[in-house]
């Protein structure tokens, strides 16, 4: 039986026609992995949203903070517009003292962050409420940052956390400490203070907490800027790199603002949600953008990667919501917290969130990305067993009379493997992503001054160093044919293998790069066609590195400075590695890609039946370029 | 906390002595009450009772608990210690711990006698005996207190009872703890059952379950041990039992049917009215010193019933720790009398009557502030009249983990020593459970800020006896030394082992506790020369320096003089690497189809026959139509057979037609 088998196999793996096969199976799997992505929001294919850790239990107590709270939060909030125009040190002075008269332990930090020439630095000043019959094993985190991630004063989310801080005092159930931080800004300042509180911190840059409490399980900030009444609760859950705080969290707050107080809340901007197909997908894909950059939003972002999930709080709407209010879902959430018996660990961390109440989870998304990424893994494999072959004529030329003499004709085909140059492809590949290093170290190490200038040199180098460097392939070792498809295969090799293991880490990331780079798949050397290689190039040129940045930086209208500010920032400080997949991933990629097309190679002497089968070839990888 | 002490020692032993040449009573108890900073209140109960060892050994149980002697007798206990506390002491508010911390023990339940065994493994048998015993008296899962989680302490701990030298050669010292044990109210009752007054008369009329658990911090601690008179007189057996709570006063005063903390009306709030904005509706709040006001029965919910008529009439049962400016009511027939210190005074209560006592709203500081000065300093004006400032401790101790992720981790202790003059040596023990598998090349002490990685005078000898995987836990004694008013950094690093599956806990995601760190602080004086001297036979158990001293009996127990101060640090969480615990699951569905999978397929194989198509029986449709057909065909043969015969017996005639 197995002969039987290895038999079928074998005339199978010998059809001529197998091997003109992945391209257009690499086509199919980005047409079938875009589609899947499509269909993810309708009601099939996504799922309810539901409480998985029972102990949660939210929106189960009554929530008791009002009255004459209100009129400490006033009273907060006028101590708090005072010092608005004082600095950190200031600041952090009145906020102690506050949070000492409530008989709490108070800790200060300093940090000192140095990016892209700036220096970020800030004091941090959190308060200890210890858990009344408790003993320092566990904590949780109520975050206020002096200013939000946009760079608004967060006057009522500071005031909101001191009242906060005194009502939670008066409760004697609390299982685990509270800690109250508040932080200079909404990045940094979380950073600094996490890193240290896992001794993760480089202590020359980054202070050492003087006070400590347990294990932190969860984390909730509040970014509480606007003055008037609000209707619902935006909820802010991206982490650094994409990860993700545990759903359970997200609904728990939703289930809390929802069910108990009557609030709407909302997800990734929508104001406006109705809960159909379009805004579902919006939503989605806002969240895949966001996720696929990986910057930090908010306070909550630094939590997530020491596995402390964390959400940050914003009011939006009209309505008739006040503070009070924003205090009551704050103190339901962290009553939930509280019953926590284990860390939050029943959930996905791994889902797409639609709606407040939809999400799709990592085993029906995954495939999509899994798809894109397998498409370059498919081409690359066609193209090594393409190279070893010694031309496709000697088995397409006898396709006709191929049933009469089968077994002659696979014993010519498997006899005659070509013996491939590897030197030249696995050299240039080799050189192509060790020179990536040179536009990470520029982009993550020039100075504020000099980024967008760099960013221009380098954009316009960009465009000429595949013509640069072709031509000197060409000058100094004009590569065959088979050279110029074991570069591709090797390059789209890498590519397929960096962003399926990506495709588990960030899925988004993976997802956005690999479609951005699937024109590499069907991109091949035209030696006789210019207007095709022109074609090819301009195609290339436009869904560059380079170029997708500054399409990015003009379509949300942020100015170029801006976002390589940003990204230096948020690389230097909360270590997201975008940039590595960026520069060390696709652009190797791309470039391999950009040399492959403007490769001239010569005519191979047996180039008189070859042809025929070579065009055909051709065609079926052209059809897609031209699309 | 010495003041208190001695204050404590003064009347307990005046009491004694009286009571030594009237030899009446053998029972005595006395509660102190301390009001604390941050509105809190220390509330010590305090009972001691004698028995003569000669009695106690003729099984003559008077005021000695009956239920625990005989348990002690079984199982040759010569010194019990056992702890049940829930909380931790914030001695950055509160100051030193009471009874200089003798009288506490780390979160959850921590047990240590002295077993009078020939061998180990006899003590280790006794051990078992007590700690089943007392699991069962005391309604505790002490019995889980088994070979991972026993010790010997090496250093730590000295027998507080006189001891005749004749059995001092034949005792073992054994010490386990619990910490994830949550004290409740379940320990209490069994615990008051030990009383002669059973909690229904004198001062422990006062403890409820309800008040006790809701302490900011509480301890409850029995003593046993044999105490013989410097005289010369009969050695008695004396127990202690000791009740240490702080209570938050504002929580305790909520009363019991509305215990929910909701907010004040407006105009109840304690406001600081000297604020510009200051309104109806906005009130900048001073909390600190509006709950300095109250009364036993708003804090206990009850009054005291009346003594303990068992109890000796010349200890004075209340005794307040308030300034002597302050003024205090009491409920009538009650003496009050000032100790002469100025701040403490003692109540005498009326035997059958109820006791009440009271403290009324302070008044508001005679000068008013000056424009200059701070709040903070008001608030401390307030607080100096109002209240008797706690002494500082001897040393801070905090401890924490350092690192994070499920692979190693590290442990750091800061300990402080706020003295401005002396140093402080103490001995600082971890026993820790065996999957934390402790680098004892790593542990270095340091003192902040300076350079110096490891500080060889820090550090003056270190007792470790590493862990066996589940047999046994690890324990490490470091004696060391702070030198004055400095912060020395104890540092160590661990690797989390990997657990088997059913070694898990039930919550394995919560992590593992890890029990308290114990430091005990040796009296000044005992210093390392005088210790070396003292213990002269142990010097070979326990290795010097860094070096691991493997002791393998671990029986040796160093000699140092009684303990001057001993604090516990809070328990650590640490969380190890858990499974998906659905995922055995998965892997064994997995597993079980791939097999069934595999095996089918090879039992095909295995029974049957491959031949070619040609060789083998004809297969398709039409084999199986002549097959059926034949099998049809008698049938139908036989049908037409039947019918013929009808016809011809009956209208055969039609038929030939």
């Amino acid at each position: 039986m197995p002969s039987l088998i290895s038999r079928g196999a074998s005339r199978i793996r010998r059809d001529p026609r197998i091997l003109k096969l992945p391209p257009y199976l690499s086509l199919l799997c980005i047409l079938v992995g875009v589609v899947w992505l499509f269909l993810l929001p309708k009601n099939e294919y996504s799922r309810r949203t539901y409480i998985s850790e029972n102990a949660l239990l939210p929106g189960q107590v009554h929530t008791y903070f009002g009255g004459s709270d209100q009129n400490v939060f006033r009273a907060y909030k006028h101590e708090v517009n005072a010092l608005v125009h004082q600095s950190n040190i200031e600041i952090n002075d009145k906020l102690e003292s506050i949070l000492k008269g409530l008989g709490l332990k108070v800790g200060r930090q300093n940090f000192t962050y140095h990016s892209a020439g700036h220096v970020y630095s800030g004091e941090n000043t959190y308060a200890i409420l210890q858990a009344p019959r408790g003993d320092a094993t566990e904590a949780i985190v109520l975050v206020a940052a002096w200013k939000n991630a946009k760079g608004e004063l967060n006057r009522n989310g500071v005031a909101l956390l001191l009242t906060l801080a005194r009502y939670f005092k008066r409760w004697s159930l609390w299982s685990k400490d509270i800690i109250f931080l508040l932080t200079p800004d909404s990045i940094a300042g979380p950073q600094a203070w996490v890193d240290a509180y896992h001794d993760a911190h480089d202590s020359s840059r980054v202070d050492s907490l003087p006070l400590k409490s347990g294990a932190l399980q969860g984390a909730v900030a509040i970014d509480y800027v606007r003055e008037d009444r609000f209707e619902s609760v935006h909820i802010v859950y991206d982490g650094i790199n994409g990860q993700l705080p545990n759903l359970d969290l997200i609904n728990s707050v939703v289930n809390i603002a929802g069910g108990q107080m009557g609030m709407g809340t909302g997800l990734q901007e929508m104001w406006r949600h109705d809960d159909k197909y379009p805004d579902r997908l919006r939503t989605m894909l806002r969240g895949m953008l966001k996720q696929g950059l990986g910057l930090a939003s908010g306070p909550h972002s630094s939590f997530i990667p020491y596995h402390v999930d964390a959400v940050t709080l914003q009011p939006f709407g009209n309505g008739w919501q006040d503070e009070m209010a924003m205090g009551r879902v704050i103190e339901g959430t962290f009553r939930s917290l509280n019953n926590l018996l284990e860390h939050l660990h029943q959930s996905f961390f791994f889902y797409l969130l639609m709606h407040p109440h939809r999400f799709v989870s990592i085993g029906t998304y995954l495939p999509s990305a899994m798809l894109v990424a397998a498409n370059f893994t498919i081409m690359a494999i066609a193209l090594w067993l393409k190279s070893g072959q010694p031309g496709l004529t000697s088995t397409s030329g006898k396709a006709e009379n191929k049933k009469s003499d089968d077994e002659k004709s696979d014993s010519k085909t498997s006899s005659q493997t070509v013996e491939r140059d590897l030197f030249l492809p696995l050299g240039f590949v080799t050189g192509c992503q060790f020179l990536s290093v040179v536009p990470l170290y520029l982009f993550n190490n020039a100075p504020d001054g000099m980024l967008t200038l760099a960013f221009i040199t380098f954009a316009a180098l960009n465009t000429i160093l595949p013509h640069l460097s072709s031509h000197l392939l060409t000058k100094y070792y004009t590569p065959t044919i088979q050279q110029y498809q074991l570069i591709k295969s090797f390059s789209l090799l890498l590519l397929g293998m960096f962003l399926s293991s990506l495709a588990t880490l960030n899925f988004s990331l993976a997802l956005l790069v690999g479609l951005l780079a699937c024109p590499l798949t069907f991109m091949q050397p035209w030696p006789r066609s210019p207007v095709m290689r022109g074609i090819c190039m301009l195609l290339l040129d436009a869904v560059a590195p380079t170029s997708v940045l500054v399409a990015g930086a003009v379509y949300w209208d942020v100015s170029l400075g801006t976002v390589l500010r940003e990204a230096a920032f948020a690389w230097d400080v909360s270590g997201m590695y975008s940039p590595v997949v960026v520069w060390c991933v696709w652009w190797p990629a791309w470039l391999a890609g950009s040399v492959t097309v403007l490769g001239k190679p010569p005519p191979t002497p047996s180039s008189g039946p070859k042809r025929k089968g070579e065009k055909k070839a051709e065609g079926v990888e052209g059809k897609p370029v031209s699309k | 906390m010495r003041r208190f002490l001695s204050f404590i020692f003064v009347s307990l032993l005046s009491s004694c002595f009286i009571q030594s040449t009237t030899a009446s009573a053998d029972y005595h108890e006395q509660l102190v009450l301390r009001p604390l900073p941050l509105s809190a209140l220390l509330a010590s109960f305090n009972f001691r009772s004698n028995t003569t060892l000669s009695a106690f050994e003729a099984h003559n149980f008077r005021f000695f608990p009956r239920s625990l002697g005989q348990i002690l007798q079984h199982a040759g206990t010569r010194e019990l210690h056992l702890r049940f506390s829930l909380g931790r002491w914030d001695a950055e508010s509160w100051g030193a711990r009471p009874w200089d911390g003798a009288r506490e023990g780390g979160t959850g339940v921590e047990l240590w006698a002295w077993l009078e065994a020939e061998t180990d493994d006899e003590a280790d048998h006794k051990w078992l005996t007590l700690t089943n015993a007392l699991s069962g008296l005391f309604c505790a899962s002490l019995n889980f207190i088994d070979g991972t989680r026993t010790t010997r302490p090496v250093m730590s701990f000295q027998p507080e009872g006189d001891h005749p030298n004749s059995t001092v050669t034949n005792m073992h010292l054994l010490y386990g703890v619990l910490p994830h044990e949550v004290v409740c109210t379940e320990n209490l009752t069994p615990f008051l059952k030990l009383l002669p007054c059973k909690g229904k008369a004198g001062i422990a009329s006062l403890l409820d379950g309800h008040k006790l658990f809701d302490a900011s911090w509480q301890s409850m601690a029995i003593d046993v041990r044999p105490v013989c008179p410097a005289d010369g007189g009969e050695c008695v057996l004396e127990i202690e039992q000791t009740i240490d709570m702080v209570l938050d006063i504002e929580r305790s005063k909520r009363p019991r049917g509305n215990p929910i903390p909701r907010p004040l009306p407006g105009h109840e709030l304690h406001c600081n009215s000297s604020k510009p904005y200051h309104a109806g509706d906005t009130c900048f709040p001073v909390d600190s010193i509006a709950h300095q006001d109250w009364s036993l029965s708003q804090l206990f919910g009850k009054t005291i019933k009346g003594t303990c008529p068992l109890t000796d009439p010349n200890t004075p049962p209340v005794c307040l720790q308030v300034p002597d400016s302050r003024a205090v009511s009491i409920s009538e027939g009650a003496v009050e009398k000032k100790n002469g210190d100025r701040v403490s005074r003692c109540f005498d209560i009326p035997p059958e009557a109820d006791f009440e006592l009271a403290l009324p709203r302070p008044e508001a500081p005679t000068s008013p502030p000056a424009q200059g000065e701070s709040e903070d300093g008001i608030q401390l004006l307030i607080e100096e009249e109002v209240l008797v400032k706690p002494e500082t401790p001897l040393l801070y101790a905090e401890r924490s983990f350092t690192g994070h992720g499920q692979e190693r981790g590290g442990v750091q202790t800061i300990l402080r020593n706020p003295s401005p003059d002396t140093a402080v040596e103490f001995i600082y023990m971890e026993s820790l459970p065996w999957f934390m598998r402790i680098y004892l090349h790593t542990m270095a002490a340091r003192v902040e800020g300076q350079a110096s990685h490891d500080n060889p005078s820090l550090i003056h000898e270190v007792y470790y006896r590493p862990a066996v995987d589940r047999a046994r836990g690890t324990q490490l004694e470091v004696r060391m030394r702070v030198p004055p008013a400095s912060t020395v950094f104890l540092t160590y690093d661990f690797e989390k082992s990997i657990l088997r599956y059913t070694e898990y806990p039930p919550d394995a995601n919560r992590g593992f506790d890890v029990a308290a760190a114990v430091i005990t602080i040796l009296a000044p004086g005992s210093g390392s020369e005088s210790s070396e001297s003292d213990g002269a036979g142990a010097g070979a158990g326990a290795g010097a320096g860094a070096g691991a001293g493997a002791g393998a009996g671990g029986g040796q127990q160093r000699r140092f003089a009684a303990a001057a101060y001993s604090l516990r640090t809070t328990s650590l969480l640490c969380s190890l690497p858990t499974p998906d615990f659905s995922m055995p699951y998965n892997v064994i569905i997995f597993t079980s189809t791939a097999i069934a999978l595999c095996f089918g397929g090879m039992f095909n194989i295995l029974v049957r026959r491959f031949v070619a198509a040609d060789e083998g029986p004809k297969v398709g449709l039409g084999p199986a139509l002549t097959k059926l057909g034949a099998r049809l065909r008698p049938a139908f043969e036989r049908l037409v057979r039947r019918k013929g015969r009808r016809g011809v017996d009956g209208v055969g005639g039609e038929k030939d037609l």
